[in-house]
């Protein structure tokens, strides 16, 4: 069953064509993966997606119970609502979507705040229950993050976005700028609390392993449009647009 | 021959004024921009106070100042002595007598009734202004009543302090619908602005703002289930009329560092020792 879908997508800034009649559907607890190079109009569909970025053509539908909606169509405040209480966003850098000032438990405990919980106690009990999800020590709830490692942010980030349990979690480069085994283990986190909350997942990525691991289904980019989609083993192991095929190829062998 | 205006102010900034009140009073909590005037007193020492009073003087008012509770004080009486110079209406230090009020950091003790007005001095009217300081920003917080950042805020202060940290300019929610600052009062006297009979004005003139409760408007401090608003009163009774329920200011008495309790709202402290002949 489609949850959200972009129905020919068109973005241009200036005389670049980022995002050039893209069409996508992303289904209840399925975990898409965007791949493709620098500058292919990836985290432009990402943004237009979440509703950050207007589309110049096209439309993004989204299901919140009574079928497909364009996400645009309540005003500000309905679009406000979606990314507040049915969407997640976690992006590549945590120190920029964190709040640096406030608490771990503060950062995990705004999003419940926001979705109008008032209880200081349940609030402080959902934050500790969450840092020990993402295995950070909850005596650490106190604690500001400048303290924390750059996983342990990003594992912050994660905990702080799917403390409301969100039906749809846009991810943006998650694992871009950590060294390899926080990657690691932060995928595996990722792999199973989707897994376990039910909880859809767009996620753009350039790295061909994560979206291996994450993955059910794969969509390849290039100059802003879809080159190739399908399920994750198949694009991967029998790629049949030639830029797939290279992509495919040049991935390091482990 | 009258040098200015009846209360200083000329008609038509007093109209200006009159029509961004009656917009504030239709919108209740909301901040509605007004052409700020200069005032022959600097920013920050009442000029959006005294600009809103002077546009709703009339001839039969009459009027009380008060400041951090005192109707002695500088700022107080050099108001006051304004507006009498200015418009030649009567002035008094009664709460009860009075049909405006202005006032700085102090609702007084003695209950508003109907029909009176009471006039703020605001400093800064954002109550948003500490999570954002971009006004656009604000402006959109408001308009999508998106407030859940200000309990962040809350939050923090009870996982560190064991309580909300905030003892003067407590955030309110207004009606259910805006968040307002309510200006540097004590947090002891935010239960005064919740369905207060009298009218409620806040003129804040150096960043043009003002902002209103009707009377009878519900006022609710932002707070938590389980760790209710619980504002802060010195434990001790007034060291003149001895109240026990009043707002106290904290004196050091002598050099060896005694310390006194005594009310800050003077009217209500010299209107006690009256009665008690204390």
């Amino acid at each position: 069953m489609t949850l959200m879908a972009a129905e020919r997508v068109t973005r241009r800034f200036g005389a670049v064509a980022a995002l050039e009649d893209v069409s996508l559907a992303i289904g209840r607890r399925e975990i898409v993966a965007i791949v493709g190079e620098s500058g292919s109009g990836k985290s432009t569909l990402l943004n237009v997606m979440s509703g950050r970025l207007a589309p110049d053509a096209g439309r993004v539908m989204y299901d919140s119970g009574a079928g497909l909606a364009p996400i645009a169509a309540g005003g500000e405040a309905a679009l406000l609502d979606l990314q507040r209480r049915r969407w997640g966003f976690v992006a590549q850098e945590p120190r920029l979507a964190l709040r640096m000032n406030v608490s771990a438990g503060g950062n995990i405990g705004e999003r419940l705040m926001v979705a109008g919980a008032r209880n200081y106690g349940a609030i402080r009990a959902a934050a500790a229950r969450w840092l020990e999800t993402v295995e950070i020590d909850p005596a650490r709830i106190d604690e500001l993050p400048r303290g924390f490692s750059g996983g342990m942010l990003q594992r912050l980030q994660i905990a702080a976005t799917l403390v409301t349990e969100p039906e749809l979690v846009f991810m943006d480069e998650p694992t871009g700028g950590l060294d390899v085994s926080v990657q690691a283990r932060i995928l595996d986190l990722v792999r199973g609390l989707v897994r376990r909350l039910g909880v859809a997942v767009l996620l753009v990525t350039h790295d061909i392993g994560v979206a291996r691991l994450l993955a059910d289904r794969i969509v390849v980019m290039r100059q802003g449009r879809i080159v190739e989609t399908g399920l994750a083993d198949q694009v991967l192991d029998d790629p049949q647009h030639e830029y797939t095929q290279l992509l495919v190829a040049s991935v390091l062998p482990a | 021959m009258q040098l200015y205006n009846f209360a200083y102010l000329d008609e038509h900034t007093k109209r200006m004024i009159r029509r961004a009140i009656l917009k504030a009073v239709a919108i209740p909590g909301h901040q509605i921009p007004f052409a700020s005037r200069e005032m022959p007193l600097p920013y920050g020492w009442g000029t959006g106070g005294i600009q809103v009073t002077a546009a709703i003087l009339g001839p039969d008012d009459v009027l009380k100042v008060i400041d951090q509770g005192a109707d002695d004080t500088t700022n107080a009486v050099s108001i006051r002595r304004f507006f009498a110079r200015t418009s030649s209406i009567r002035t008094t230090t009664r709460t009860p007598e009075a049909s405006v009020i202005q006032t700085r950091h102090r609702i007084p003790e003695t209950a508003l009734r109907a029909g009176q007005i009471i006039v703020y001095q605001v400093p800064i009217p954002e109550p948003l202004y500490r999570l954002t300081p971009s006004r656009a920003d604000a402006a959109r917080m408001h308009a999508l009543a998106d407030y859940g950042a200000m309990h962040v805020r809350l939050y923090e202060d009870i996982a560190r302090h064991g309580r909300v940290a905030l003892a003067y300019d407590y955030p309110v929610m207004v009606n259910g619908r805006y968040l307002m600052s309510p200006s540097p009062i004590p947090a002891y006297d935010n239960p005064k602005l919740h369905m207060n009979p009298a009218l409620q004005l806040f003129g804040a003139g150096r960043e043009k703002r003002l902002y209103a409760l009707p009377p009878y408007t519900e006022v609710r401090p932002l707070d938590f289930e389980d760790h209710p608003f619980d504002p802060h009163r010195a434990d001790a009774a007034c060291a003149l009329c001895g109240a026990a329920d009043t707002y106290l200011d904290e004196l050091i008495a002598d050099d060896t560092g005694r310390r006194r309790f005594i009310c800050s709202d003077t009217d209500s402290c010299d209107s006690r020792r009256e009665e008690t002949g204390a």
